[in-house]
Formats: structure tokens, sequence, C-alpha cells
């Protein structure tokens, strides 16, 4: 038994502390480096956010050129697969588009009478978004992370926890900020959790990321179920988001309310960071 | 000429595992091959514990730890989480090496479960206990579960690979 303790200690060490011929360092030096980069890391102190940032940076667009292979494999790929479903695709179309037609009646007698409304209680009109425009560079989702890196940073003023858009809609927010790139936080990460309004009952809920496509929606009232027409949009209860931004629709999946968004986080190319909100009057 | 025109060939084809890793670790290769919601495998561990456990002089640790670095960068973790588990998984691996005289497919595969586990419960470790960041255990099942499987499939090209550029076996 004692021997057979010894033999493990004696490899144990070896393979520790051994260097080998064409090895520099060995296991524990190493081991112990990265324990103190781990500890100094987690400091946050400033000149490690700048150091951090400035390998973040370097690393994103040698890493961008890198993957182009396997996003090119990808992109072909899905090429491919559309147009397989595209008759399928294209007779749906048709019976949306006809579907369509006939709301678009419907919502310009409402357009008319919510301007008279909101002329009515002289509702402060704050609608349009001071956006910055960006390309996504790498997109990442893995059972760790659903996040996307952009190709804008800090030079181009954008900052922690602005919203970020897709085709007008809510996709994510920022959570890491380097000098020309910034991280994009999806709705769909475990990690994201936003206030959020359902139309058109008016209930509170949290969209909460659950790492699958679909986010959750949580701290619903008890009764609620949802319908056809139960769209999401931020509450900006947090006090971080602005109010009114579009998400996607609530609907019944395995027992669970989840939210369909508007816009695929898995097909986004190009984004726009929300700056700052803007009135009507200094949008036009 | 000749000569140096092979030894530059050698010195690639010797090269190539350690030139695959930092590919893969730099690369969103991880991350694209997530189907189905459940598939995943952590192709890093597999050519780390490989070649490290057959022929130690294809990876040197500092390279070891450096792709850990980049790994981090891109995946948004702090710095030192991924080294520390390859690091772990290499450590595992020269563990076996000097353990064992003889070393099968099977010997390898099954040592390798401690490997597997050992990093990935280390990686979870630090990042809910030190980060604010929340990731689903199940996840981390499903990626150690099919690394495990997929390492038969990767040892046999990998054997194969070394019989083609005609490394020695190392034991």
């Amino acid at each position: 038994m004692a021997t057979s303790r010894d033999d493990f200690g004696i490899a144990i060490r070896s393979a520790l502390l051994q260097r080998g011929a064409k090895q520099k360092f060995s296991l524990f030096v190493l081991i112990l480096i990265s324990i103190v980069i781990f500890a100094i890391d987690n400091t946050q102190v400033k000149p490690v956010k700048v150091l951090r940032s400035l390998i973040n940076d370097s690393i994103y667009r040698v890493s961008a050129i890198s993957s182009s292979p396997i996003r090119f494999t990808s992109a072909t790929k899905n090429f491919f697969v559309k147009h397989v479903f595209i008759y399928e695709e294209n007779e749906q179309l048709k019976s949306e588009i006809a579907e369509l037609k006939k709301k678009k009646f419907d919502t310009s007698y409402l357009e008319t009478e919510n301007k008279q409304l909101q002329e009515i209680v002289e509702l402060d009109q704050k609608l349009a978004f001071m956006t910055v425009g960006a390309k996504i560079m790498l997109d990442k989702n893995s059972p760790y992370l659903n996040s996307a890196i952009i190709n804008k940073g800090s030079n181009s003023k954008i900052k922690l926890g602005m919203p970020v858009l897709s085709k007008g809609h809510l996709i994510g927010r920022i959570v890491e900020v380097n000098y020309m790139s910034s991280r994009i936080l999806l709705l769909n990460d475990l990690n994201s959790k936003i206030p959020v309004v359902i139309s058109p009952s008016g209930d509170q809920a949290i969209l909460s990321g659950v790492g699958q496509l679909k986010p959750s929606l949580e701290y619903l009232p008890d009764n609620f179920y949802p319908k056809d027409n139960n769209l999401v949009y931020t509450s900006g209860k947090d006090g971080v988001l602005i109010p009114g931004i579009s998400i996607g629709q609530a609907l019944m999946e395995d027992d669970r309310i989840k939210v369909k968004l508007f816009t695929d986080p898995t097909q986004i190319f190009l984004v726009n960071v929300v700056l700052e909100q803007q009135t009507d009057l200094e949008a036009m | 000429m000749a000569i140096n025109v092979k030894v530059i060939k050698e010195g690639l084809l010797r090269l190539a595992p350690l030139i695959l890793l930092i590919y893969i670790c730099i690369s969103e290769f991880h991350t694209q091959f997530y189907y189905w919601k459940i598939f995943s495998f952590n192709l890093q561990f597999i050519i780390l514990y490989y070649w490290i456990l057959r022929d130690p002089s294809i990876l040197g640790y500092g390279f070891v730890f450096l792709c850990g670095i980049i790994n981090d960068v891109i995946l948004s973790l702090p710095l030192g989480t991924s080294s520390l588990s390859y690091l772990f998984v290499s450590l595992v691996a020269a563990y076996v090496r000097n353990a064992t005289v003889r070393s099968t497919l099977f010997t390898d595969w099954f040592t390798f479960i401690i490997a597997i586990l050992g990093g990935n419960m280390l990686t979870y470790f630090l990042i809910q206990n030190f980060t604010e960041m929340r990731t689903e255990y199940v996840s981390v099942f499903y990626d150690s579960m099919f690394t495990f499987i997929l390492y038969p499939f990767f040892w046999g090209i990998f054997e194969l690979y070394k019989r083609f550029i005609g490394l020695r076996i190392y034991d």
C-alpha cells in the first residue's frame, strides 16, 4: 500500500516538475502563473482592464480573420438549405402578404386614432434613437456563452449596458467595451435578464435567457396565458434600457412561456447600438 | 538545399497538432460545433491529452498555457481559466505517461475521463464562484460526454497521422 502511494507521489511529482527535452516550462510553474493571472484579472483594477482591452482587441481581429473559412462554410450550407425550402417558404409568404394587406387597413385607422389621442393627452413622444451601426465580427454560441463581438468600441462612444438592435428589434446589450470592439450579450444567454412589458395586456415580466434560441418570461401574473397578439417590449424599469423597443412574440412551448424573438440571434450580421434617445423633433 | 526542404517539411508536419490547437482556440470552432442544444465537444482537450500522452515533444506546455489565454479572450472568461483547465488535462496526461509502461486505446480512453471531468469541473467551479456568469451544469456534462465518446475517433486519426509522419511511440 505504501509502495503504491510512493509510486503515485513520484509519478505526479515527475509530471508536475519535469520539463523534459523540449519543454521550456514545467507544469507547476505554468499552473502558478495561471492562478496569478486569474487573480489579477479578477481584481478589475483599471490598468489590468486597459491591458485586457488591448489583448481583446488584437485577438478578436486575428480570430475574425482565422474563422472566416468556417463562417464561409456555414454560410454556404445555410444558402443551400434555404434554397431547398424556398418553394414552401414562397407559399407561406403569399398567404402572409394577403393577411397583412387586410391588416394594413385596420392599422391605418388605428394610427390616425392613436395620433388624435396622443394630441389630446399631450404625450412626450420619444420614438427615435440615435444609433451607431456596427458589423458582427464573431458570434459565439456555446454551452458557456451566447454573445457576439462587433467592430465598434469606445472609439464610437459605445458604453456598457447600451441596447443593441437588429432590424429595429432588440437583440441584446453591451457587456464589454474595448477601444475598437465590443461584446453584445444576446437575449438568449443564460446571464441575460431584461425587464419587459407585454402588449396589449400591459403585464410586467423579466425576459430571461435560458441558453436556447427562445428566452423565457419569468415573474408573470399567475393567470397569464400567452395569446397570438401578445408582443413583448422593453419596459425600461431597470433605468438602463429605453422603454418600448420591440423584442418578440410570447408563446407557450415545453410548458414554459417563451418569446420568439423578432430577430434570430444566430442570423445577425449588422446591428445598431443605441447611443441615446431622441425626441421626434431632434430625429427630424 | 534538398535537405533543408526535407527538414522544413518534417518540422511543419510535427507542428501540425500545435497549429491545429492554436487555430481551434482562436477561431470559432468550439462555438460552431454546438448543435441540437446539446451537441458540443472539446477538441482542445482531445488534442492536448493525446499528444502529451503520446509524444510530449509535439506540444510545449508554454503553448498549452498560451492557447488557454487565447480561448479565455475569445469566450470572455477571466484570463487563466482555460489555461488552468488545459494544464490540468496536461497534468493527467503526463501522469498517465509516467505511471504506465505501455498504453493502449482503452487505457488512454478511460484515464481521459479523469482529465475531462477534472478540466471541465475546474472551469465550471471558477466561472460559478469567481465571476458573475452563469452556466448550466447539464451543458457542461453533455460537452464532457461527447468529448469522451469522440476520443477513440480522434485517437484513430492521430495514430494514422503519427504513422504518416513517422514519429516514434513515446513509451
